[in-house]
């Protein structure tokens, strides 16, 4: 194997909190990469705000560090100009369906070639624990405290609904499942949304890891993740179970290689040649 | 009066109960997000509203929903937040609606770091959004003043019908002090004059701000500045700490202002004629007390601030230059020392 997993180590000290789920995401992206056999020059980590933001900076790979809720208007920035290379966001689920929730909806619309990797802890944790756009109904936050009472986003069933191209579901509590799922959506071309619940220790006693190992399951051999009406079932239906796996597929024409056909790209490897532009200027007339 | 040993970040939210502000629409943000706490647990128990919003420009959306209905309506941030919410706040200018902003700045630019700056100055001071505008700006300098100038804010804004901002900083936010609570609580009334809250009184009334007619929108505009210019005449504030013989003022506000005070207690100890000059008020800047300094005889100007000499700037040009202005500042989450400050304070007397 050309790629080793120490490629991709870093000595920068971790910040999170000890049992946090974003060590086993960090481990699974880490792994998936190496497992695909990408150099870490090859790969681009774009992120925002957040607990799950600061990913990138206990791995060795490109990073970009930007706004929050903005990380998916970013990457499509540098997948443009870099199409040659593997972007990949990771974003909390405030970032990428609160603050970030438009860029989201067209992001998906769009279908650029990158994944887009949701750390779900249902919790803003970084700034101490407020209600995010996913935490349940009723439940007590430093800002709720009678319970939250506006209902959870459904991501899944949004982006399925929108037939986002590739949408799959793991937890920190399957590990396990979570490299195969990764590297499917790296692999994947279009637009990849990897929803992944998280247990958060510090925040919620509630979704331990344990929880959702006792509260998932693996979609069946047979489930064929192009029958989009399964998939919304799947998403849909009243229950305490999650499914994990790839949920939803679609084959729909990829943004980039539409937009970048007529032109030399990487963009950023290109030379710009100023008679063009000039042979423009009859046309002004 | 009761009084409790308080946050700064918490000291707004009494403040804004006492004002009568009606609802509180926030988006957490370290280090201002303890101001959204205090609202969510108060505003509910007062029956106020407190809503929070799914991001920053939400928030501001709210309160321009909020205020248009002539009630007090607020939000507050920090920096990348306030840059957020500066469209908002340009609206809101456009629309003449009061509003009251709280930014408890922290460094920048871009995501920068949590710890206390006053970078935000000019984005918050010049306005920050696209036109013509000013916000009226409000500097508290300890946790009593972060519940009262919170409580002038409201005043002061729903007076001019002007976006009013309390700049403060992550230290004054996040540090405790004693809080002597207000005498009064307020129980403002609707200005059925221009606000609409559905009622026949206020039919006749439109919020907008486009006028698709230059000459209209110019007339606007004009209009606009001749309120800031009425504001200017009227509101200006600053505390002015053993100027009356100062051949030195220091200015500074929030806490470099604090640090300044033990400063010129140190100079005046060693036979230096130094001052305190403290705006209380940055728009409007208190220029008028300033140029009285300078025309009494006044020497030598230090500004002492958490950013790259943007209130250095007002300074200057608040007096038109006509005696040396010196800067001494930190950046980047760090405290100006009161070492630094007497270093300079040194310096310049000899300069005398």
């Amino acid at each position: 194997m050309s790629v080793k997993p120490a490629d991709y180590a870093s000595s920068v000290p971790i910040a999170w909190c000890p049992g946090c789920g974003n060590f086993a995401i960090l481990n699974s992206a880490k792994k998936a990469l190496t497992e695909l056999e990408l150099p870490p020059e090859r790969v681009v980590i774009c992120t925002g705000i957040g607990q799950a933001p600061k990913l990138p900076h206990y791995m060795r790979v490109n990073t970009f560090n930007g706004l929050h809720g903005r990380e998916v208007a970013a990457a499509i920035g540098i997948k443009l100009a870099a199409n040659d290379l593997t972007v990949i966001v990771h974003a909390g689920e405030g970032g990428a369906y609160g603050e970030g929730g438009n860029h989201f909806l067209h992001a998906i619309r769009r279908n650029v070639d990158m994944t887009l990797v949701v750390h779900d802890n249902r919790y803003y944790a970084l700034t101490k624990g407020q209600a995010s756009p996913t935490t349940p109904l009723g439940t007590v936050t430093r800002i709720e405290s009678d319970g939250v009472v506006i209902p959870p986003l459904n991501p899944l069933a949004l982006a399925i609904s929108q037939s986002c191209s590739f949408v799959g579901q793991g937890t920190t509590g399957r590990p396990d499942l979570l490299v195969p799922l990764l590297k499917a959506a790296i692999q994947h071309r279009g637009f990849s949304l990897v929803h992944i619940l998280q247990s958060c220790p510090t925040w919620d006693r509630v979704h331990t890891p344990q929880f959702y190992r006792d509260h998932s399951d693996e979609l069946q051999e047979d489930y064929d993740p192009y029958d989009r009406e399964a998939a919304l079932r799947q998403v849909l239906t009243p229950s305490e179970r999650h499914p994990l796996g790839i949920l939803y597929l679609d084959d729909r024409p990829v943004y980039d290689e539409q937009a970048l056909e007529q032109i030399e790209h990487p963009l950023r490897q290109r030379t710009v040649n100023p008679d063009a532009a000039l042979a423009l200027l009859a046309t002004f007339a | 009066m009761a009084t409790q040993l308080v946050k700064g970040n918490t000291a707004v939210i009494i403040g804004a109960l006492y004002a009568g502000c009606d609802s509180f629409f926030g988006y957490p943000i370290t280090p201002a997000s303890e101001i959204l706490h205090e609202a969510a647990q108060k505003f509910p128990q007062a029956g106020r509203c407190m809503v929070q919003a799914e991001s920053e420009e939400a928030a501001i959306n709210m309160v321009f929903g909020a205020a248009t209905t002539g009630r007090r309506a607020m939000t507050a941030s920090s920096g990348p937040g306030i840059s957020l919410k500066s469209e908002g706040i340009s609206y809101l200018a456009g629309a003449q609606l009061p509003a009251v902003v709280v930014d408890i700045m922290r460094a920048g630019p871009g995501l920068g770091n949590i710890g206390p700056e006053q970078g935000d100055y000019n984005q918050v001071v010049k306005g920050g959004g696209h036109g013509n505008y000013r916000n009226i700006v409000l500097a508290p300098a300890s946790v009593q003043e972060m519940c009262d100038l919170t409580m002038r804010a409201f005043e002061l804004s729903q007076k001019w019908r002007m976006v009013a901002v309390v700049l403060a900083d992550g230290v004054l936010g996040q540090m405790i002090e004693p809080l002597r609570f207000p005498e009064q609580s307020v129980a403002p009334e609707t200005d059925t004059s221009w606000a609409v809250d559905g009622t026949a009184a206020t039919r006749p009334n439109v919020v907008t701000s486009i006028f698709l007619d230059f000459d209209q929108q110019e007339a606007f505009n004009n209009q606009l500045q001749e309120k800031y210019a009425a504001v200017e005449a009227a509101e200006q504030d600053v505390e002015c700490i053993r100027m009356e013989d100062a051949d030195i003022a220091l200015v500074a506000y929030g806490i470099s202002a604090r640090i300044a005070q033990g400063a010129v207690e140190a100079a005046r100890a060693e036979g230096i004629r130094a001052g305190l000059f403290r705006p209380k008020t940055l728009f409007p800047f208190p220029k008028d007390a300033l140029n009285a300094f300078v025309d009494q005889g006044g020497k030598q100007v230090i500004c002492v601030e958490m950013s790259n000499g943007q209130m250095c700037d007002d300074v200057k040009l608040a007096i038109e230059c006509r005696c040396p202005v010196h800067l001494v500042n930190r950046l980047g989450g760090n405290l100006v020392t009161e070492g630094a400050v007497l270093t300079a304070l040194r310096e310049t007397a000899k300069q005398i």
